[in-house]
């Protein structure tokens, strides 16, 4: 049951005592708090009239507005980036049944439409051995990745891309067209802009999935054989990297059921300009107009909480443009470490490259951080254009990836190759899964858009070869009118906290570089007290005054709790590696910690942490 | 204010779907769409991009205060 029996008839009040140590699940559960929602509101708004500062939330919408659907199919994809397109086409060739849903559109939704490198390892062309290049990874990435996903990516990546150029994928910035190919030629049904917001669990495996539509006044069932979450990753709606859509539901919806979730504790660092640190499209200057292309083998140690230590420990600003400031400054002291042979003292990293662009930097380019280089390569012979990235040029401030982890680095955890979670009949593909294909760091350019589409395809045949193997279970038609109440509590409450106001506070606590960043104990803990009092007092709290606020309470709900998350498990890793830096434990413990974080919630709703060692997969839960 | 106008829309609803943070809907009246949460437009500009008849306009300032890991 994804629902548990105790929050039903809990209602959400402004007592302090009833909201507290109550699970998520309560916000979703609380339509017993409205019966009288009409009365109340009427009244509120009179005191309103009067002057007082009283805010009645009046939805545009009402909930008993909403019809349901249920719809059957034997495998259920759940989003619509590159991982999904791939899990859903290869599920359908291998003879399931599809059904893609998508809180966006096809193509458009995640961080899919922004990555515009693809790895290919072309086995005939490259110098660089798969040996060689594993060894390599491991290296760069201080053994935290997962070898078994960094293979798949070797022996799989050159027939994906193969697959997206013969659908025109290259040829165009926007990649709808020549993603619509493939399903409109397999008639893969695709409902948009649907938020999901629950997984359902019966007699031990996964039976289906719900959400709303922000569309329409319609709530959505979903009953499927198998589920495959491709849902991306998420972060905290910071500003100047185009992913405030993302907000870990895939992760946080697997969690309700009780699959594990990983890699929490690493931190994608990449900075903005300190000008329109909020727009993405001016960070990245442009780059989402630009054609795909294929990058070659070129193992790197790409940093970026580096960038936020250099910050801490000496102020701004910082400076990373070719000739600026930083250059000429002092070196700082400290920080995270670096393998000797990553250290750049000049020079591009080993590596032939291989894809289709110009390996190494751009000359007059300098080689002081790991993101500098990637924008050199990105950029390939264009230098002389006065652009940059994020906070290449000029004044950088951090932040702008805040409440991410590394790509394919978080998310739930795998007991198998493709992607089977602790959950049967679930799977995870790219940014949801926590395959830690390269572990907490960056360390191929292209990787992550090539690791969705090898991980979604594998997923997808997995999937669809274990539907043929089970019966259709239907969801209870109890768990079903419970979803709905749950999902539509935030439209029904009249009073509380808006989502935007709660996920500006999550985001002034988690944001600053000495709490998500520059990591020590006591700074920690200290957010985690506010991260736990906006789970227990304010999410339950949440108000939505429309559909689309509908989407926002759910949205910062699952924010804060990988907010939750993310601090719990860096407090638990008492070491510093890759993306994960801390003060107060600044060495790598090879003699304890090597190891991923698995994160799991009990049956009575405590969130459980454990050390899963490298050379260990775990088993269904 | 990021997206900040649409100017001779033909109401094909592309913008609407495009948009990965549900910031423009479709005013059903008009036939057109229209700007409903500019505070939550990330600025990404998949909005202009998809649109058939360039009508939209995008500048760089977030309408919301922007936080940050350092300054």
């Amino acid at each position: 049951m994804a629902v548990s029996k105790e929050n039903q008839a809990k209602p959400s009040t402004s007592d302090n005592k009833d909201a507290i140590n109550v699970s998520r699940r309560t916000f979703l559960g609380a339509g017993a708090a409205a019966v009288s929602v009409t009365a109340i509101a009427a009244g509120a708004q009179a005191s309103s009239s009067m002057g007082a500062p009283t805010v009645v939330n009046l939805p545009s919408v009402k909930d008993d507005e909403f019809t349901s659907d249920i719809i059957e199919t034997d495998v259920l994809v759940i989003g619509s980036g590159i991982a999904g397109l791939f899990a859903a086409i290869k599920a359908h060739d291998a003879g399931a049944k599809v059904i893609m849903v998508s809180k966006g559109r096809l193509g458009s939704s995640g961080m899919t439409p922004f990555g515009k490198g693809v790895f290919s390892y072309d086995k005939k062309n490259t110098k660089m051995s798969e040996d060689d290049y594993l060894k390599k990874v491991a290296t760069s990435a201080i053994g935290t990745n997962n070898p078994v996903f960094t293979k798949l990516l070797l022996e799989h990546s050159y027939d994906r891309v193969q697959e997206l150029k013969s659908w025109g994928f290259f040829d165009s910035p926007l990649c709808f067209d020549s993603f619509s190919k493939p399903m409109n030629e397999r008639k893969i049904p695709i409902f948009e802009r649907i938020m999901m917001t629950h997984l359902h669990k019966e007699q031990g495996r996964v039976v289906g999935a719900s959400g709303f539509s922000v569309a329409e006044n319609k709530i959505v069932h979903f009953s499927a054989k198998s589920v495959i979450l491709c849902t991306g990753a998420g972060a905290f709606k910071p500003n100047g990297f185009p992913m405030c859509d993302l907000t870990h539901d895939g992760s946080i919806m697997a969690y309700n059921i009780g699959a594990k979730i990983t890699g929490k504790e690493w931190a994608d660092g990449h900075p903005a300009s300190a000008a329109n640190s909020g727009s993405s499209y001016d960070n990245w200057h442009g780059q989402v107009e630009q054609k795909p292309s294929i990058e070659g083998a070129e193992i790197r140690h790409d940093l970026g909480v580096d960038l936020n230590y250099s910050a801490y420990m000496n102020g701004g600003p910082v400076s990373m443009g070719p000739g600026s400031p930083s250059e000429k400054e002092a070196v700082v002291v400290g920080g995270p470490w670096v393998p000797e042979e990553f250290k750049r003292v000049g020079g591009p990293p080993s590596g032939d490259n291989g894809g289709d662009r110009p390996s190494g930097p751009p000359p007059g380019m300098g080689q002081t951080s790991g993101l500098h280089a990637i924008w050199a390569k990105l950029t390939g012979q264009k230098q002389s254009a006065p652009q940059g990235p994020p906070g290449m040029m000029g004044e950088s401030v951090g932040g702008s990836t805040a409440g991410m982890s590394i790509h394919k680095s978080e998310g739930l955890v795998p007991i198998d190759a493709n992607g089977l979670s602790t959950i049967p009949g679930l799977w995870a593909s790219g940014d949801a899964l926590g395959s830690h294909q390269t572990g907490g760091i960056y360390t191929q350019i292209g990787s992550s858009m090539a690791g969705s589409a090898v991980q979604g395809a594998l997923a997808g045949e997995a999937a669809a070869k274990a539907s043929k193997l089970v019966e259709l279970l239907p969801i209870p038609m109890d768990t079903l009118a419970q979803t709905k109440t749950d999902i539509l509590a935030p439209l029904k409450r009249t009073k509380g906290y808006k989502p935007a106001w709660v996920t500006q506070v999550l985001q002034s606590v988690m944001i600053p570089n000495f709490v998500l960043y520059v990591k020590k104990e006591r700074m920690m803990d200290a957010a985690l007290a506010y991260v736990e009092e906006l789970r227990d007092h304010h999410v339950p709290m949440l108000v939505a005054s429309d559909r689309h606020h509908l989407r926002l309470a759910h949205e910062t709900a699952n924010m804060v709790i990988s907010a939750e998350m993310k601090m719990k498990a860096s407090m638990m890793r008492k070491e510093s590696r890759c993306s994960h830096y801390r003060l107060d434990y600044p060495d790598v413990d090879y003699e304890n910690w090597n190891a991923w974080i698995t994160i799991h919630q009990s049956d009575d709703g405590e969130m459980i942490l454990e050390k899963q060692y490298w050379d260990k997969w775990p088993k269904f839960s | 204010m990021p997206i900040n106008e649409i100017a001779g829309c033909i109401g094909c609803e592309t913008c609407v779907k495009a948009c990965p943070t549900d910031v423009i809907q479709m005013d059903l009246n008009q036939g057109k769409a229209y700007i409903a949460y500019p505070e939550d437009c990330q600025i990404c500009h998949l909005c202009r991009l998809y649109c058939p008849v360039d009508a939209i306009s995008i500048t760089p300032e977030k309408s919301i205060p922007v936080v940050v890991s350092w300054r």
